[in-house]
């Protein structure tokens, strides 16, 4: 198949960081995006967004570290010796990766403000999600042509994934909180506006990656993205589940609507793990057909 | 899930690549009657990391040749790598890695000959 690379322990462990990197980097940037929408929900709902968004900008941070000596390991050919070596990590720190870093990392600590009272607990976590997307722009394959169209789809695609996932522990812990109800009801409205861009604008990289549909078929890239989009399908059907049935069935105060809709939620969490193992999969191991 | 994860591990299974294309001089498969220098092009600036020239064919430990290059690890659109000697006959094998532009680690290789009877290649 082509636009294959060489797949080693180093390869896999790559795709294994970067995949916690991205939930996150998801996980914070989402936490700061419910947290400034939904500030009505109950203190425990909002409690959790707030853990759920502070814990996940650490480990952020600490899976950043991590990929600067997995990837400086990689390009040596020393294996695990090479991930402290100055002048291989320097290397790394000189590529997009590092101005990467620098994005991530002050975002990812502007996230950590979620902490702080008032305004500038608001606002300063809203600018550290931007600044996480933003840092996603500036690394891999959309660095390519059209530059500005790949970066602003990208960005666009990354904020309206964060709120979906950023959202999704807080509304299970809320299915059973009061006002619970009208928060899922709430959320779902918006939702739909988002999903739609998030669909469209993954779409739109796709297309602009890939350079043809009938490139997707017989690269290791398309088969990887379709994979992907094959979840992605589940994980729309479950939202739609929750949106038309499950959520309505909560307002209406059905008993058990509670645990079903908290089951539903669950099993978006095990879908998007693994739209993000497949979407670490092909932007590590393989090549968009439009660059063979 | 299953057939996802297969999926996944077939998308990911071996087979060589370059992230930016890359031409080689002398070309993959080549039989040439001297080779004074190996040249990778590339269509993105590549730093190569490092560069291995072995002598010895497809499936054998091989000896490694001692080159230079003059751009050492610095981010090029053309590597010189220059064998230290000239190259007796014998099938040799190229293998390198390095970083792409974009940051994306990167590998390669390729196999040449050299046989002084050779043809010379024309330029094109």
């Amino acid at each position: 198949m082509e636009g294959l690379a060489p797949l080693d322990a180093l390869t896999v462990l790559a795709v294994a960081a970067k995949a916690a990197g991205y939930a996150a980097a998801l996980l914070a940037a989402g936490g700061a995006i419910f947290l400034a929408l939904f500030r009505e929900a109950d203190a425990l709902v909002l409690r959790l967004a707030r853990r759920v968004a502070v814990a996940a900008a650490l480990a952020g941070l600490a899976v950043l570290a991590l990929r600067f000596g997995i990837r400086a390991a990689r390009i040596s050919g020393l294996g695990l010796d090479g991930a402290t070596d100055p002048v291989m990590l320097g290397f790394v720190w000189q590529s997009p990766l590092g101005a990467a870093a620098v994005w991530r990392a002050s975002g990812e600590i502007a996230i950590l403000a979620v902490l702080l009272p008032g305004l500038v607990g608001r606002i300063v976590p809203l600018l550290g999600a931007l600044a996480v997307a933003v840092s996603y722009a500036q690394v891999g394959h959309t660095l390519g042509e059209p530059r500005w169209a790949l970066a602003t789809l990208l960005v666009l695609h990354l904020l309206a994934a964060s709120y979906w996932v950023g959202a999704l522990a807080p509304l299970r812990r809320a299915a059973l909180a009061p006002g619970g109800a009208a928060l899922l009801h709430r959320f779902g409205i918006l939702a739909a506006g988002l999903v739609a861009l998030l669909v469209v604008a993954g779409t739109g990289l796709a297309w602009l990656l890939s350079g043809s549909p009938l490139a997707l078929v017989g690269t290791a890239y398309g088969w990887g993205l379709l994979a992907k989009v094959a979840v992605v399908a589940g994980l729309l059907g479950l939202a739609a589940l929750n949106k038309l049935r499950l959520v309505p069935a909560l307002q209406q105060g059905r008993p058990s609507a509670a645990r079903a809709l908290r089951r539903s939620i669950a099993w978006e969490g095990a879908a998007v793990t693994l739209i993000l193992v497949a979407t670490a999969a092909i932007t590590t191991a393989t090549v968009p057909p439009a660059n063979l | 899930m299953i057939r996802l994860a297969a999926l996944l591990a077939l998308a990911l299974a071996g087979g060589a690549h370059a992230h930016s294309k890359s031409v080689t001089t002398p070309a993959d498969g080549a039989i040439v009657a001297e080779a004074p220098e190996i040249a990778l092009d590339f269509d993105m600036p590549m730093r190569v990391i490092a560069f291995t020239l072995l002598r010895g064919g497809e499936g054998e430990e091989g000896v490694e040749v001692e080159t230079e290059s003059e751009s050492g690890m610095a981010s090029v659109t053309r590597y010189l790598a220059v064998p230290a000697e000239a190259l007796e006959p014998g099938p040799y094998r190229v293998e390198w890695r390095g970083m792409s532009a974009d940051g994306h680690p990167m590998q390669g290789g390729f196999a040449f000959a050299v046989d002084p009877e050779a043809e010379p290649e024309a330029d094109d």
